[in-house]
């Protein structure tokens, strides 16, 4: 099995995966959650709960509100106590359902299987599938948080020819996906079966870079035992941003996806391998998307305070950073997400969503801005973009003002991935400008085509 | 939740800065630099610490009181210039020259553009070419001074260059070209060895400082044309090997042409531009009135950069094979 990985940029920053060797955790349920109704991209759910309600494990309290949108149900059992606008981690307000917690024993609803017996047998009515998928309230876990029936669904004319499902964990410091697939391998590839399913029977491949040799062996063992046709493992190199979509499909399939175009129209679809196991629990054991699993890490956290958790939608990241013994003194940025392309917490009494993936305690020395300095066109940044942009060229013509430069130069293509400031030796803000010139481009693209040209 | 960042991602940085970039040419050239010093003395020692010293004093000054941006000061980058400046000067240089020289590198090419990253002409380039038309004796009197090792065999006078320039081919037919490579006392600082450079350009190479493509296009280049001229007139015209060997080629297409600020950006605008520095050096050696082409080769491609930056480009993804 050669070792695969994408054909333009990258970059290879230490892993640092800290936290690779800690067992999953429990997180118990605070006394008071808050579900967010922002927890997937699109349109947020509209909350169909009002205070008062009793509700369980599993009952819906937010209903789609559009095409792009997703079902929310209730992380804990209990008493709604409002629904109202509260913060989320970036300080904006969102509509959120505060449910008091039954102090003891917690009632779930009847027809989830909580058992832990593996159900193999793959289902074959599609649309029932998607629909379960849909009314689990199953979103992609890989970060965009799209929601999967959406993706499961290609439009009519497009059909996939290989589904991949996304192991690679290319951010440094998070070790999540590594844990669950090699705490529950085989339900992750249930899940992909049963997805290839929907899609119509295609090849299937689960893609793990190299520096994971033990989840490779994991899931190569699970899959033997499994003994699925037409799905495999393949082993990447370790090179960021791997498990960008885009990336992806070059660095397994060699095949590039068009500008401005969706994965489906080179015939493939990726799905996260956390969202894999999202599919499982949601179509065999009847079981939404209420939990998910985050890494408590940073190079300010000693070992003993490095966990993986399995926490529950709606905890407060201020209550998960006291389990897991509090933010460290010499920690100068908490982030959710990974550190290249994570949000910096504002507000820590935020709470968990669907996507939520990690809490990164990064000290001054790691994550601390240099003063910017003077481009000496050493082109570090285009030879990392994994777009074949030229950030400083766009950089350039952001601040000259030349909207039709900055779209001649695929500003609209950037990914955001932060390979270009990550290896800018003047710590050019360059991200922060793309991230504009993008914003200005795709508004200038949006409303020609609302012009009809 | 006080006192902690919030900014956009990306969250960390790599460890590499413009200094350290700087640095690591300055290690690169540490082969050249002690050799240098071994077999010439103090003068090379002085020459080097004058060029440094002068060229930082100079930016820091500069940027300080005259620019009034004294975060436009790298101290890696300036020394960088200072020793390169002293690298492409014969041993026996006066004091006041470097002096000079620094003033027209840094004061004149670097900061009046508008310092780090803004100028158009290579600094330590244009402060030698300066020299060497303002004071051609200084510069081409090829004395070697008495060095920390004893035992040179070499004498001193006009160099390899000059001769082919003045008999031809013919002249330098008995020159041993693998000697010279490895230690060739007698030219300028930094051409004292081809090996001791080259030794620098390979950890270059492996701190992924630089690329390879300029360099290469420009030895590929000299040799190509080299070759045609030799085999029509081994009499006049001097070989390839000769003409890779001798001279300031190989610290030139190291170490001067892949300056970051006045070389392109991509891949090919990068073979482009060392065709074109090989091609003008083959020129000025067989046809010039000077023996000796390679600053004049840089400094003319170097106005060539804008225009080769904007018809070379990358290939972005997602616009050619689907």
């Amino acid at each position: 099995m050669s070792k695969l990985t994408f054909h333009i940029g990258g970059v290879h920053p230490d892993d640092a995966k800290l936290s690779h060797a800690c067992a999953i955790e429990v997180l118990p349920l605070p006394p008071v959650v808050y579900v967010s109704m922002a927890q997937h991209l699109g349109a947020p759910a509209t909350p169909c709960v009002a205070a008062g309600d009793r509700v369980k494990v599993g009952t819906v309290i937010g209903e789609p509100s559009g095409f792009i949108s997703g079902y929310v149900h209730s992380p804990a059992s209990g008493k709604v106590k409002s629904v109202g606008p509260r913060k989320d981690l970036a300080g904006h307000n969102v509509m959120h359902v505060e449910i008091e917690v039954d102090p003891e024993g917690e009632e779930w609803e009847e027809d989830i299987d909580r058992s832990d017996t593996l159900v193999t047998e793959i289902p074959t009515d599609h649309a029932a599938v998607v629909e379960k998928i849909k009314q689990c309230g199953v979103v992609g876990l890989g970060g965009a948080t799209f929601p999967t029936h959406v993706k499961l669904n290609p439009a009519p004319g497009s059909k996939a020819d290989c589904l991949l499902v996304n192991g690679s964990e290319c951010e440094p410091y998070l070790t999540s996906d590594y844990r669950i697939m090699l705490e529950r391998p085989q339900e992750i590839i249930v899940g992909a079966a049963i997805m290839q399913m929907v899609l119509g029977g295609c090849r299937c491949v689960i893609a793990i870079e190299e520096n994971k040799p033990e989840a490779i062996k994991t899931m190569e063992a699970a899959l033997a035992q499994l003994g699925y046709k037409n799905m495999e493992i393949a082993v990447l190199k370790k090179k960021y941003p791997q498990g960008g979509e885009k990336q992806l499909i070059d660095a397994v399939l060699g095949r590039q996806v068009k500008s401005g175009a969706l994965p489906i129209s080179v015939g493939c679809v990726v799905q996260n391998v956390a969202t894999s196991l999202a599919v499982y629990e949601a179509v065999q054991k009847n079981k939404p998307l209420i939990t998910n699993t985050l890494t408590i890490t940073g190079d300010c956290l000693p070992a003993s305070a490095q966990h993986n958790y399995l926490f529950r939608i709606g905890m407060p990241l201020s209550y998960i950073a006291e389990q897991a013994g509090g933010v460290p003194e010499s920690a100068a940025k908490i982030v959710s997400g990974g550190p290249m392309m994570g949000k910096a917490v504002a507000n820590l009494d935020a709470t968990t969503v669907k996507g939520t993936a990690s809490l990164l305690f990064l000290s001054k020395e790691t994550t601390k801005r240099h003063p910017e300095g003077y481009c000496i066109r050493c082109a570090h940044c285009a030879d990392s973009c994994p777009m074949g942009l030229e950030p400083f060229l766009i950089n350039r013509l952001y601040k000259a003002g030349d909207l039709e430069g900055m779209e001649a130069a695929s500003a609209q293509d950037c990914i955001e991935c932060g390979c270009c400031q990550y290896s800018c030796p003047a710590s050019i803000p360059l991200v922060d400008n793309l991230r504009m010139a993008k914003g200005q481009v795709m508004a200038v693209i949006k409303n020609r085509r609302s012009n009809g040209k | 939740m006080e006192n902690k960042i919030v900014s956009p991602n990306p969250h960390i940085h790599t460890r590499t800065s413009t200094a350290s970039l700087m640095l690591d040419v300055i290690i690169a050239l540490a082969p050249s630099m002690a050799l240098s010093v071994l077999f010439y003395g103090w003068s090379a020692l002085m020459l080097l610490a004058l060029g440094a010293g002068f060229c930082v004093l100079l930016e820091w000054a500069i940027a300080k009181w005259m620019m009034r941006k004294p975060q436009l000061f790298c101290p890696s980058a300036a020394a960088l210039t200072g020793l390169l400046l002293a690298l492409n000067m014969p041993p026996s240089t006066p004091w006041w020259t470097v002096l000079i020289g620094a003033i027209v590198a840094i004061g004149v090419a670097k900061m009046s553009f508008g310092g780090m990253g803004q100028n158009v002409f290579n600094p330590a380039i244009t402060g030698r070419v300066f020299l060497l038309i303002s004071f051609p004796q200084q510069l081409t009197t090829w004395d070697i001074p008495k060095g920390f090792i004893g035992g040179i065999d070499a004498v001193s006078g006009p160099t390899v260059l000059s001769q082919a320039k003045l008999g031809g081919a013919a002249s330098v037919a008995d020159l041993d070209l693998f000697r010279t490579f490895l230690l060739n006392p007698g030219g300028s600082l930094g051409e004292i060895s081809g090996l001791a450079l080259l030794v620098g350009f390979v950890y270059l190479l492996c701190r992924k400082v630089v690329k390879p493509w300029i360099p290469l296009s420009i030895f590929v280049t000299v040799a190509v044309v080299s070759s045609i001229f030799h085999l029509c007139n081994p009499e006049l015209y001097t070989g390839p090997v000769f003409n890779l060997v001798a001279g300031g080629l190989i610290l030139g297409a190291c170490f001067m042409a892949t300056d970051y600020v006045t070389s392109p950006m991509s891949d090919w605008g990068g073979v482009l531009f060392g065709a074109g520095i090989g091609l003008i050096v083959m020129m000025i050696r067989y046809f010039g009135s000077y023996p000796e082409g390679v600053s004049f080769a840089i400094l003319l491609m170097n106005m060539t950069v804008p225009l080769i930056d904007r018809a070379f480009h990358r290939k972005k993804f997602g616009y050619g094979r689907a």
